[in-house]
């Protein structure tokens, strides 16, 4: 945090506020949620679209209100300290998490929200923070082994231990944070090994 | 005094005590009633009407009416009065149009936090005839466009006896003023039907017992006010046993899945969540970030 943002900082994170219009659009018109939510058996009738589209789509206005609080946090800090490929993270780990959910958890039939991408977003954060100097460093390195411990006990426990919305119909599904965590991960070393062989090449 | 006038007076007061004594004997009964059987069966000495399993596709849209009075009788035909009834024309009328009105979104209003109800109408007493039976309802479904109906029915019956007296002395000697009992029973029953199965899912009774008193002079509107009274205690208990029926009813459409067939719209899920998983932010993560927020905002501010 001591060292400079980047020159490729942004003055206001444009990615992160054109994603929560996306979002809070979806809630407002419930029509629309129906054609883009996680809808297993449209999916498999080739509506595939949705793998995508259900990460935006929100049950209940709790639900958006807090995923959209951690994705503000999330985002903001990421566009102002111009960490590059964000956007290119958000679309790809929207992707995997449909992707994932679609194979692993063949019991859901619907699924919706945002935390996934979050999960993945805060994992690029933080690897990006790790990097750097002082309390930022620290910081980011707990948040992050927080962030795995967490979903790892979500993944054992098969539940989330301290859900927001305890009256919520819905079950939490950690399977979104961990395929964010992950492909977070894999994103950020392959950015890294793409710099480092550039460097090495020239 | 003298002994005879003393012994006119005697009878005098004698007399208006036996007067009294009386009027506490005369009683009578007011009673206004409406039937759902009246109304879904009439003239039918043996109604068969087959019920087909109900499908009911989520969320439901559902109706809620006062059912009419018998068939070829109006709201003051269906009333019937007995015995002693001076000055009772307060309560002729037992629920007027807009009362049935205040009653039906009481109702509403409980069957609105429910998230498979997806709007409720409510119907006025024209659009039901006397005796109009399931064609009726087939016709109030296809021009509302309703699921499922609520039929209202009630039944209340007022009983007044004249037992306590009231006695004044004035100038001109004693003054007895007659005064009233007033009991009333009142009973609001909702019945929930499947309209094109023409299978009742579900019934709750409402019941309320008001004692009231009243001198002759006021009877009507005290009489009034009882009725008045009596139907909005007996629709509050009604819609707690709506609520209990209902749990009931959920249990039974767990228990015997061959009955009723329950269809959720992609809508309705989506609305719940039911079925599905969530992808939400827990408190441990949100704390962990609006931390780490703080940091950057402090720490821009203080580089």
């Amino acid at each position: 945090m001591e060292q400079k943002a980047p020159l490729t900082a942004s003055k206001l994170p444009l990615w992160t506020l054109a994603t929560a219009f996306f979002a809070v659009l979806i809630f407002v018109f419930p029509q629309l949620g129906v054609q883009l939510v996680y809808d297993r058996a449209a999916i498999i009738h080739g509506e595939i679209w949705r793998l995508f589209s259900g990460n935006f789509v929100h049950f209940s206005l709790a639900h958006l209100c807090y995923n959209l609080a951690a994705w503000f946090i999330t985002g903001s800090i990421i566009e102002l300290r111009g960490y590059r490929f964000f956007p290119a993270l958000c679309l790809l780990s929207s992707i995997i998490i449909g992707m994932i959910i679609f194979m692993l958890a063949p019991e859901l039939n619907l699924y919706a929200g945002l935390s996934g991408i979050v999960s993945s977003a805060v994992t690029y954060l933080c690897l990006h923070g790790i990097g750097e100097k002082g309390i930022w460093r620290w910081l980011c390195s707990g948040m992050l082994a927080g962030l795995i411990a967490k979903t790892v006990i979500e993944m054992v426990t098969g539940s989330s231990m301290m859900l927001l919305m305890s009256e919520e119909n819905f079950v939490p599904v950690p399977l979104s944070h961990l395929a964010g965590i992950v492909t977070a991960f894999i994103f950020f070393v392959f950015l890294r090994m793409s710099s480092y062989f550039r460097h090495y090449s020239r | 005094m003298k002994r005879s006038s003393f012994s006119i007076f005697f009878v005098y007061v004698a007399l208006l005590f036996s007067f009294a004594l009386m009027g506490g004997c005369a009683s009578g009964k007011t009673k206004h009633a409406t039937s759902v059987v009246d109304y879904l069966f009439p003239k039918t000495k043996d109604p068969i009407v087959t019920p087909g399993i109900p499908v009911l596709t989520l969320p439901l849209r559902v109706g809620i009416a006062f059912v009419p009075s018998a068939s070829g009788m109006d709201m003051r035909s269906g009333r019937t009065s007995t015995g002693f009834t001076p000055f009772q024309g307060g309560g002729e009328l037992a629920l007027t149009e807009k009362r049935k009105t205040d009653l039906m979104l009481e109702v509403a209003l409980n069957f609105k936090k429910y998230a498979f109800v997806k709007n409720i109408e409510l119907i006025p007493s024209a659009y039901l005839t006397p005796g109009g039976s399931f064609a009726n309802l087939d016709q109030i479904r296809t021009m509302l466009e309703l699921d499922v109906i609520v039929l209202l029915s009630y039944d209340q019956v007022q009983f007044t006896d004249q037992t306590l007296n009231f006695t004044y002395w004035t100038m001109n000697g004693p003054l007895i003023v007659p005064a009233q009992k007033n009991d009333t029973h009142t009973m609001l029953d909702a019945v929930v039907y499947d309209i094109s199965s023409r299978k009742m899912l579900f019934r709750a009774p409402g019941t309320s017992l008001v004692n009231g008193e009243s001198m002759l002079v006021d009877q009507s509107q005290e009489i009034r006010a009882d009725a008045d009274r009596g139907f909005s205690e007996a629709a509050q208990s009604m819609i707690i046993n709506l609520d209990g029926q209902l749990a009931q009813f959920k249990e039974k459409l767990k228990e015997r899945p061959e009955e009723y067939k329950v269809v959720r719209s992609e809508s309705y899920l989506l609305r719940i969540g039911g079925g599905g998983g969530g992808g939400s932010v827990d408190i441990v993560m949100l704390i962990m970030l609006i931390g780490l927020g703080v940091y950057f905002l402090w720490n821009k501010r203080h580089p």
